[in-house]
């Protein structure tokens, strides 16, 4: 019963589909032992042969043996096409073993169509290729992928010394503890760590991601600088009445989103340890968000920067981030402009405080954090400037927000700390034309849909 | 026996005296040579500054070969001689050559009975002669350090065969080599032959792979010379030949240990001694702990026999600067050197070592081979000390589709052969068997 099974479907294979059935590909294709294949082979040859004589099988056989040449017994092992199979034979001196190598219904001119078969099943079955072999080796058992890995990553690491590349590439794990690259981000905020341990602690719920986000949050908060000081006012500075509802929404959302935001964060590590963490985290601030959205992010680290831009689209804040992110683009650094948080500002509404709050608390760390670092890169400041929009009433809106923007003085942060109402004189000028520019996008932007995002021409449609 | 004949004789001397007292030729001298020449302690070993004329005395010293075919990278910069470079010989070696002994301190021309075409830059052996009035050492005899000693192999009980291969030669566009190189491996996994033929197979306890994995082909450089816009989305040709190696040594890894040699043309260091591949490169293969990247030279106890051997760059360049054709012949005299590899860092690259040398051989192997020699060749060598050692010569495969079958317990060895079948050629032909 099972024996006709076999036969039928070689008779198919060889038949009908026309297709060269070597003794592997059978083995493969039914699963059996090599030995059977062959065995299977030889016999569906001698059915088919006595059925009917004048068959169309060619049948290729596998020989080898033995013989004396140059003076030493060598071994041969050969493909013989059939009518060459008795001329060979005879020429050994001891016959080894003969066996049925493939049928086909063609005559082969070379065995090259034989190899091509054999080689793409063997392909396809790869994994497993000594599974129908007559050996079994008891030693080559494969390793487990997580121990293979483990081991090719010491190897990598014993010869990785100079790991300063190493932090650029993969694990977060490396970047958390230890090439000597990212030691050097972490050392400097190291004071600074258990002030954020709590920040951290607020964000993060997961906690392999910790560390990686306190690295993250202290090497922001060292490349921020002093975002402390106005973090509270500021919050509540940029809270304009229709800004409000907008910024609730984004921060509720923003809280939805950490856990996104955790996720993301792998990946903006990746990237933050690269550069001097300003330009790591200015990269990711500079997908369009609202000046709120920025600031939060900045406090957050660049956690609150990817789950913005994640989230950017989602929400609303289309023309909060209209504005900033041209601007951004030109200036280096990223949100951590310590904005000399002008305390004063547009009427602080008690705003969504409790999102806030973490935010604000990290506000006054950053100031401190800066100023001892002071000789960083440049920084992100909050500046006040004041954005004229178009809101969806048609009304033009003008509020006084922060955002931020790159200063490469370090005496600008001295100031911060001191007094954030020089900032923005200081400031002024500069941000003005950016306000300007900004404020015809925003026009358009307001009348836009949601997460389009402005390109450079869209100051000359507005003017 | 001399007892027995004493006791014949009939009378003995407790009698009374006699007359006649017998007297017995003595046998005369048949033959008698005195070899004990070596014994003889007036010959002494001295150092070059130390040489007096007409005394004969042992030199020991490294040689140095002044060959004027030898390529050399400063004249071919030099401008003063304008001359182009030289095109590549097989043999740099020319009536003109002279020899040159070098110790610490010192070096001699050498002249004499010593075979200057045949010996090679790096030997180190001792000579014995006396210096010239003009100047050079008159060799009458030299001798080399010969074979080390050598620990004897366990013996075993079951026949045990190791697997050499080299010269894979893959990513070279040899179909005929491909089907071989499947073959081999069917022989070796079991899936090919006959019951009989599979058990013997599964005795097989290891396969070296001797180096040139790749074909020479991969290690075009044209990529270089092209402009950049020809060869934008181009991948090296290694890559494609490293995949397919992969996938071979997965199939021969889930079978049998393999241990992988690099050979010239494949991707680590060029100097000797070459570092093993990175298993990067074998990512399916070296999931299996059976797979092992070795170095090149590499040696290893194999069920209680030593093996060693290079994937063939030291005897083939002996063979280029010295008269010696069959690289069996120059494996030997390696040997017998006791120095696996003498022309580097002269004509071959090396890594500079200061303090010791890793190519002297503290201890004979009982195998040593050498890989992608043009043919197949093997030999037992004895030493002075009853040393024996199995030499093999590993050919090509992607030339000759041969490979070789040690047999640890008797130490022979066979060639193995494998052969698919073409239009053009006649069958036997093609299998070696024709007349």
């Amino acid at each position: 019963m099972a024996d006709q099974l076999y036969l039928e479907n070689i008779d198919e294979f060889v038949t009908d589909q026309n297709k060269i059935v070597t003794y592997k590909w059978l083995s493969y294709t039914l699963g059996v032992h090599v030995n059977q294949a062959k065995q299977m082979l030889y016999d569906y040859v001698e059915r088919k042969r006595k059925e009917n004589s004048g068959a169309q099988l060619h049948v290729t056989y596998l020989v080898s043996g033995s013989l004396i040449q140059n003076g030493h017994s060598c071994h041969k092992v050969a493909v013989v096409r059939e009518d060459k199979l008795e001329a060979v034979k005879s020429k050994l001196a001891v016959t080894a073993s003969i066996h049925v190598y493939s049928i086909q219904k063609a005559m082969l001119k070379d065995s090259g169509p034989l190899f091509n078969t054999d080689y793409d099943i063997l392909k396809s079955n790869l994994q497993n290729c000594s599974k129908f072999s007559a050996i079994q080796c008891a030693a080559a058992v494969p390793r487990a992928p997580a121990e293979s890995s483990s081991s090719s990553k010491k190897f990598e690491q014993s010869h990785l010394h100079m790991s300063s590349e190493t932090q650029a590439n993969n694990e977060l794990t490396t970047n958390g503890h230890g090439p000597p690259a990212s030691k050097q981000v972490s050392q400097q905020p190291k004071g600074i760590m258990g002030m954020f341990a709590s920040k951290a602690a607020a964000k993060t719920q997961e906690t392999n991601k910790e560390t990686k986000t306190e690295a993250k949050e202290v090497t922001n908060a060292s490349a921020a600088g002093n975002k402390a000081p106005g973090k509270g006012n500021m919050m509540s500075n940029f809270f304009g009445k229709a800004a409000m509802n907008k910024f609730k929404v984004n921060l509720d959302s923003e809280q939805a989103v950490k856990e996104e935001k955790i996720v993301e964060q792998p990946t903006v590590s990746v990237t933050e340890p690269k550069l001097a963490t300003p330009a790591g985290l200015k990269k990711s601030s500079k997908k369009a968000e609202p000046v709120k959205v920025l600031q939060k992010e900045k406090k957050r680290g660049k956690r609150v920067a990817l789950s913005d831009d994640e989230t950017k689209e989602t929400e609303n804040m289309r023309k909060k981030r209209r504005r900033i992110k041209l601007p951004e683009s030109d200036s280096s650094e990223d949100e951590d402009s310590p904005g000399a948080y002008e305390a004063e500002s547009p009427s602080p509404p008690p705003p969504p405080s409790p999102p806030l709050e973490p935010v604000p608390k990290t506000e006054p760390e950053p100031p401190s954090v800066k100023s001892s670092s002071g000789e960083n890169k440049r920084k992100r400041k909050r500046v006040l400037k004041s954005k004229t929009y178009l809101d969806g009433e048609g009304c033009i809106v003008t509020e006084k927000v922060y955002e931020s923007e790159s200063c490469t003085d370090s005496e600008e942060e001295l100031n911060m700390k001191t007094s954030s109402v020089h900032r923005p004189p200081a400031m002024t000028v500069k941000k003005e034309p950016r306000e300007e520019r900004k404020g015809p996008k925003k026009g358009t932007a307001a009348l836009g849909k949601a997460n389009r995002q402005v390109s450079i021409t869209g100051f000359f449609q507005r003017k | 026996m001399f007892s027995e004949q004493a006791a014949q004789r009939a009378h003995t001397l407790l009698s009374p005296p006699s007359a006649n007292n017998a007297t017995f030729a003595r046998v005369p001298v048949a033959t008698y040579t005195n070899s004990s020449q070596p014994f003889r302690l007036g010959v002494g070993v001295k150092k070059l500054c130390e040489l007096q004329p007409e005394e004969k005395c042992c030199v020991v010293g490294t040689l140095f070969k002044a060959m004027p075919l030898q390529p050399s990278i400063l004249r071919e910069v030099s401008e003063e001689h304008n001359l182009l470079p030289q095109p590549p010989r097989s043999k740099y070696i020319h009536p003109d050559d002279e020899l040159v002994l070098e110790d610490e301190l010192q070096r001699i021309k050498l002249k004499g009975t010593i075979d200057v075409s045949k010996l090679v830059t790096g030997t180190v052996l001792a000579v014995f002669g006396s210096v010239r009035d003009d100047g050079k050492f008159l060799v009458e005899d030299y001798c080399f350090a010969d074979l080390a000693p050598q620990k004897p192999a366990p013996p075993l009980d079951t026949d045990r065969f190791v697997l050499l291969v080299s010269g894979l030669g893959l990513g070279g566009g040899g179909g005929e080599s491909l089907l071989g190189t499947q073959l081999l491996v069917d022989v070796v996994t079991g899936q090919l032959g006959d019951e009989g033929e599979q058990c013997s197979a599964a005795h097989v306890s290891r396969v070296i792979l001797a180096g040139n994995l790749l074909s020479h082909s991969t290690q075009s450089r044209d990529s270089i010379n092209k402009a950049k816009y020809l060869t934008k989305k181009t991948q090296a040709a290694s890559v494609e030949a490293v995949k397919m190696l992969d996938e071979i040594l997965l199939q021969l890894s889930a079978s049998v240990p393999v241990d992988v040699m690099p050979g010239e043309f494949d991707p680590t260091n060029y100097t000797l001694p070459q570092q093993p591949l990175h298993p990067c490169m074998f990512p399916l293969a070296t999931a299996y702990s059976t797979l092992q990247l070795v170095t090149n030279p590499y040696q290893a106890t194999i069920d209680g026999v030593r093996f060693l051997g290079t994937s063939g760059q030291n005897v083939s360049d002996i063979f280029r600067y010295s008269s010696m054709e069959d690289h069996l012949e120059i494996l030997e005299w390696t040997l017998r050197v006791r120095h696996i590899s003498p022309t580097a860092p002269d004509t071959l690259g090396c890594y500079p070592f200061y303090k010791t040398d890793p190519f002297i051989f503290p201890e004979c192997p009982h195998v040593y081979f050498c890989g992608n020699t043009p043919s197949f060749g093997s030999k037992i060598i004895r030493g002075p000390e009853d040393q024996t050692v199995l030499l093999v010569t590993v050919p090509d495969f992607s030339a000759t589709q041969t490979a070789c079958l040690v047999n640890l317990r008797s130490l022979a060895c066979q060639p193995i052969s494998f052969s698919g079948f073409g239009a053009e050629d006649d069958d036997l032909g093609g299998l070696g068997l024709g007349p």
